[in-house]
């Protein structure tokens, strides 16, 4: 399945609020995920990823705001809207006692399976998987890596058309995340996918949009990959920071935006949003004739890490 | 209610691969065959009246530790989220475990019942009363049940959850004497809540349908609550 803008959503939420007595955890979260889509909910520890996650999957009920997953109200139709979802949850709970077969019959007889077609998805999901080796291992003496998978095959079980994967490469070693980020891409074909991560570069690598997420709000949806990555500066400019070197940068015609990144010694370096990269040159230009020592000037790509930090700036985590 | 059959075999599978049941089920056996023995040895009267107050009695200590973990281990090592966003009612999940913990009572009682076919072996027992007896039991312990999983599924602390259901069955057991020191009408209305004085037609061989009426209440009360609190969330 590839993923098209086009694509009708297979999951709607519209403004997504969530109150635990006096805080609010989720705060007006909307957004939309296209059929054949992975979407990153991208957000530091506390942001309010789970708790989403959660009330998509019908386990909190929404304080305001609904939902929809392949139509299906999650709150008052969560019957019909948990059969199209496949979730994994964080910190994969699963029985420990029960052997990887006895534990996905289980999963599989309450996602409506059963007799032959039961045991032919359970085959299935084990051969894609990889996990007809350990079938008939207890999930208590598995790996966190095997244990990851088993509780992404009991997600798959009903073929659901929706996938939700919570924090899937948390505690696991370099391998093995590697491994899930594989499989994540091939389960893309056939599913479509939101997974969270507080990790930057994770969701880089297998995500076709992220939604930023901070103290619960939605603070953008940044397509990776997509054409308003081009239209940044990065200066690297003499001199402490300073107004006056903003100041300038910001008279430039073109200039739409300027925000200071890092400073090292005697070299500060700003970010400058501009309608067009030919602005440069005036840019390079007006600089120098105000005296400031221009070291650096090239487009920037403005990736993941870049646009969290412009989006949070003015935010602190809680 | 298709999903409660795999519910209630995991559930049972929990039961009996743990020691709990076994050490419940054994320590419970170990008490009241003491008691049958010495009572019979003494007394020489084939009745078990005082076997189903031993046993309710057990039962009030057992149960707290049966259902204590149902919810809440459940809840504490997450897989309660697993369970709930399953496509699978709430009530489907209640009906499983308390049929699970109904499963270990049923067990006891009928292991029980080989003192009735030892005074059938050795005696002319009247049988009225332990029929009435063990349904008496049958309808008590499913109340406690009921009323257990409801603490359980409001807790994510085993321990909390048996220490509040121990607490809450001593006072539904003993609040008839607090009713005898009450004006008129508040001592029938606190006598009304009385697990023993709605147990006692039952064991002595006398059976009321206000009783059975009252436990059937008191079940469904129970599962009514926990399916909420299950909701609450």
């Amino acid at each position: 399945m590839s993923y098209s803008k086009t694509m009708p959503p297979v999951l709607v939420a519209d403004q997504l609020s969530k109150r635990y007595g006096s805080r609010l955890a989720v705060d007006g979260v909307s957004f939309e995920v296209a059929s054949g889509e992975i979407l990153g909910l991208l957000g530091p520890n506390g942001s309010g990823k789970t708790t989403i996650l959660r009330m998509l999957t019908g386990y909190l009920r929404p304080s305001s705001g609904t939902a929809q997953v392949a139509g299906f109200d999650v709150a008052q139709e969560g019957l019909e809207a948990r059969r199209h979802i496949g979730y994994v949850p964080e910190d994969i709970p699963l029985y420990t006692h029960m052997r990887v077969d006895e534990f996905l019959a289980f999963m599989g007889h309450l996602k409506g399976l059963a007799g032959g077609p039961l045991h032919d998805r359970i085959a299935a999901v084990c051969k894609r998987l990889e996990l007809s080796q350990v079938q008939r291992t207890a999930i208590g003496k598995l790996s966190r890596g095997y244990r990851q998978r088993v509780a992404i095959a009991q997600a798959l079980l009903n073929n659901p058309p929706l996938l939700i994967l919570d924090e899937p490469t948390n505690g696991l070693d370099p391998r093995q995340i590697i491994e899930i980020r594989e499989l994540i891409r091939t389960l893309a074909t056939t599913q479509t996918i939101l997974v969270t991560s507080h990790i930057l570069s994770e969701m880089e690598k297998v995500a076709h949009r992220v939604a930023i997420l901070l103290n619960g709000r939605l603070r953008g949806v940044h397509v990776l990959g997509g054409s308003e990555t081009a239209s940044y500066l990065r200066l690297t400019i003499r001199g402490q920071p300073s107004a006056r070197v903003q100041a300038c940068i910001l008279a430039v015609a073109g200039v739409v935006s300027v925000s200071q990144e890092e400073t090292h010694g005697e070299v500060t370096a700003y970010l400058v949003q501009v309608q067009h990269l030919h602005v440069a040159e005036p840019l390079t230009a007006a600089l120098v004739a105000h005296g400031f020592g221009v070291l650096e000037i090239r487009a920037a790509r403005l990736d993941l890490e870049t646009l969290f930090l412009q989006l949070t700036r003015t935010e602190v985590p809680v | 209610m298709s999903s409660v059959r795999p519910l209630l075999g995991k559930e049972a599978t929990a039961l009996f691969s743990s020691p709990i049941a076994y050490a419940v089920i054994a320590v419970f056996l170990l008490l009241l065959g003491y008691t049958f023995t010495a009572f019979l040895f003494l007394n020489k009267t084939a009745t078990l009246v005082h076997i189903f107050f031993q046993a309710a009695v057990l039962f009030l200590l057992i149960v707290p530790v049966l259902t204590m973990r149902q919810f809440a281990e459940e809840r504490k090592s997450g897989t309660l989220e697993l369970l709930l966003t399953a496509p699978v009612r709430e009530i489907d999940i209640v009906l499983a475990k308390f049929l699970a913990c109904m499963a270990v009572n049923t067990l006891m009682l009928a292991l029980s019942l080989t003192y009735a076919l030892v005074l059938h072996a050795y005696g002319q027992p009247d049988w009225g009363p332990i029929y009435s007896g063990y349904l008496g039991l049958v309808l008590f312990t499913a109340a406690l049940v009921a009323l257990g999983l409801t603490v359980s599924a409001l807790t994510a602390n085993q321990v909390v959850a048996a220490t509040v259901s121990l607490g809450m069955f001593l006072v539904l057991w003993m609040i008839d004497t607090l009713g005898s020191l009450l004006p008129y009408p508040f001592d029938n209305m606190v006598t009304g809540i009385s697990l023993l004085a709605h147990f006692t037609p039952f064991a002595t061989g006398a059976m009321y349908l206000s009783d059975v009426g009252f436990f059937l209440s008191v079940i469904m009360l129970g599962l009514f609550l926990s399916v909420r609190a299950l909701a609450r969330r």
